[in-house]
């Protein structure tokens, strides 16, 4: 039982991780990142090069990630141009169909170069006992930084300038450009950020159990219904929504099959969003 | 506008018509091109639908495969199931994806749901459907696929003859598609696109509406759908997945022109024949798909048929 809700948790902080980046490149750019899953999978896929160069893991981890992010800048800086010149429901259809596009080809080239990928990363002690419950270190590493990052996170967009200027953004673009911000340059540090964030937990799953190249769909997916689930605008929703839908979907998959745990896990998105449509702490932000 | 006589007004149909009838006069040598033909008919049929639910409503619903599938397998599953006439369950797994689809209009207007919320509780109905049919694999055969011939659909089992009903089916959604935006509803659904609120401002009944573009949208999807079903022979969740049948009526209908006549078919018609070209590339066709999918979208942002209207000065429909 412990067991079980220990794993949901896990789980849904890594959700959350891919998530957030969805939530903070929606409120910031405007854009419904499709291709958000495939970040984590790059990111995966360069720390597993690095591996097989013989880079000390910890070193490949890090790399993968700043790898991720370095695509994040690449794509915001290339792909999303013609995006940024629309604003509103414009810019929201044709970012949807870039990202979309860019996903298709991402998967096409990992599928085709990498066939036989797969990242797996161990640790050196597998489980640990605490307070008599057997946990494996794995997911109690990845926990942690999940949730150091969410705190980095927090402190980043409450204290400092360029995070204050961030959450401008997001509550009003053309507002905040009259107050002499410029959101094309926030964006992209926020792209980069967050498509580091969407690395981290691809290689999370390669260190929690394995991670292909036919992965990025699912987690796009996943993310998209945390994101939604949790209010696309706001971050404190998306936590609590990823750690929400982590705990149902490990309880569902403990005690029923596969297949009905995924639909239980859909129908209690799907539930969600129709109560509250604009989050589950659209109150509270 | 409404001045001119009929056969002028619907000119560009008639031309089309004549179009699509010759194909198997070109094609009959070939069954293969002539799968294909049926095939793009087929999504011809899916795309005006599209267009009327997401082009002229706003209502981004991202389970097109699944309404297609709900109907193919409730139609299949009752004729096997209860040794039914298909005649019978034709009509009854078209209402359950018409249905289906006025479910998720309303729903979406009574908790007011933007675009991005519907395009996610649908695209979670996808993904539901996907593992319902996976997992009651007494009555679907999961992901083998359940085997549809049956005795009293013979003109489904002759190629020509099938294309020339789909011909008739794309029509009949042709039809529809034409009168309601000849009526008064038409207007409505212009206004709509326009400005919602405006609309709903100057006494427009924007939930009416919504529901009736999603009923029949739905209504035409599940029809394609179930004989798709019939013709193809097999049924598989594969066969109605959201890459096989969401993402290229998506792409057609926006390459074609969103809110046009004949962008549907030109958009449809037009990927057919995109598919066709990147099929060599084996693997990597997914990536070519991907590139395309990007270049065209950045070049011909309004669609082919808005872009032609422009370059060529013509009023195409």
């Amino acid at each position: 039982m412990t067991a079980t809700l220990f794993d949901g948790i896990v789980q849904g902080l890594q959700l959350s991780l891919l998530a957030v980046g969805i939530t903070l490149i929606f409120g910031l750019g405007g854009v419904l990142n499709l291709a958000h899953g495939q970040f984590a999978v790059i990111g995966g896929v360069a720390a597993k090069l690095l591996l097989n160069w013989g880079v000390h893991p910890v070193l490949a981890g890090i790399g993968g990630i700043i790898a991720a992010g370095l695509f994040g800048l690449l794509v915001d800086r290339s792909l999303l141009v013609p995006a940024y010149r629309y604003r509103g429901e414009e810019r929201l259809l044709l970012g949807l169909i870039l990202t979309l596009g860019l996903s298709f080809v991402i998967d096409g080239y990992l599928n085709y170069a990498l066939p036989e990928f797969s990242l797996m990363l161990s640790l050196p002690i597998p489980a640990v006992q605490v307070a008599t419950i057997p946990m494996r270190t794995a997911g109690l590493a990845t926990s942690l930084i999940a949730m150091m990052v969410f705190l980095a996170l927090f402190l980043f967009l409450r204290r400092t300038l360029l995070g204050k200027t961030i959450r401008s953004i997001i509550e009003n673009e053309i507002g905040a450009e009259l107050c002499g911000i410029d959101p094309s340059r926030t964006r992209t540090i926020i792209v980069g950020l967050a498509a580091m964030m969407a690395g981290l937990a691809g290689i999370a799953q390669g260190l929690f159990s394995s991670l292909g190249t036919e992965m990025g769909p699912e987690f796009t997916i996943l993310g998209l219904l945390v994101a939604v689930v949790g209010g696309v605008r706001s971050i404190n929703g998306t936590l609590v929504a990823g750690v929400f839908l982590g705990i149902i979907n490990a309880f569902a998959s403990r005690y029923v099959g596969a297949y009905v745990a995924f639909i239980i896990l859909l129908s209690v998105a799907m539930v969600t969003i129709l109560l509250r449509p604009t989050g589950l702490l659209a109150r509270f932000t | 506008m409404s001045s001119r006589p009929i056969f002028s007004r619907y000119a560009d149909l008639v031309l089309l018509a004549i179009l699509l009838a010759l194909v198997p006069a070109i094609a009959a040598d070939s069954p293969y091109y002539l799968r294909i033909a049926t095939l793009a008919v087929v999504y011809m049929g899916w795309t005006v639908a599209f267009n009327l639910i997401f082009g002229h409503t706003k209502q981004l619903f991202l389970c097109l495969g699944a309404l297609a599938g709900s109907a193919a397998y409730v139609t299949a599953v009752l004729s096997q199931q209860l040794q039914l006439s298909p005649w019978i369950t034709i009509p009854i797994g078209v209402s359950a994806a018409a249905g289906l689809g006025v479910l998720f209009s309303y729903v979406a207007v009574l908790r007011g749901l933007g675009v991005i919320f519907l395009g996610i509780v649908t695209l979670a109905f996808s993904l539901i459907f996907q593992n319902l049919v996976l997992g009651l694999r007494q009555f679907t055969n999961g992901e083998t696929g359940l085997v549809t011939r049956t005795q009293d659909l013979t003109l489904l089992d002759h190629p020509v003859a099938s294309y020339y009903l789909f011909i008739v089916l794309l029509a009949l959604a042709l039809f529809v598609y034409c009168s309601v935006m000849a009526s008064r509803m038409g207007i409505a659904f212009r206004a709509l696109s326009d400005d919602e609120q405006t609309a709903e401002l100057s006494g427009i009944d924007v939930t009416t509406c919504k529901i009736i573009a999603a009923a029949l949208g739905s209504t035409v999807i599940g029809l394609f759908g179930a004989l798709y079903g019939f013709y193809n022979g097999i049924i598989s969740p594969n066969l109605f997945s959201f890459v096989s049948i969401d993402i290229p009526v998506l792409i057609s209908l926006l390459l074609g022109g969103m809110r046009t006549r004949l962008g549907p078919i030109i958009g449809a018609a037009l990927f057919a024949v995109i598919e066709e070209f990147v099929r060599p590339f084996g693997e990597l066709n997914v990536l070519v798909y991907g590139v395309l999918l990007i270049v065209l979208f950045v070049a011909f942002r309004e669609g082919l048929v808005v872009m032609l209207r422009k370059a060529l000065g013509l009023s195409i429909p």
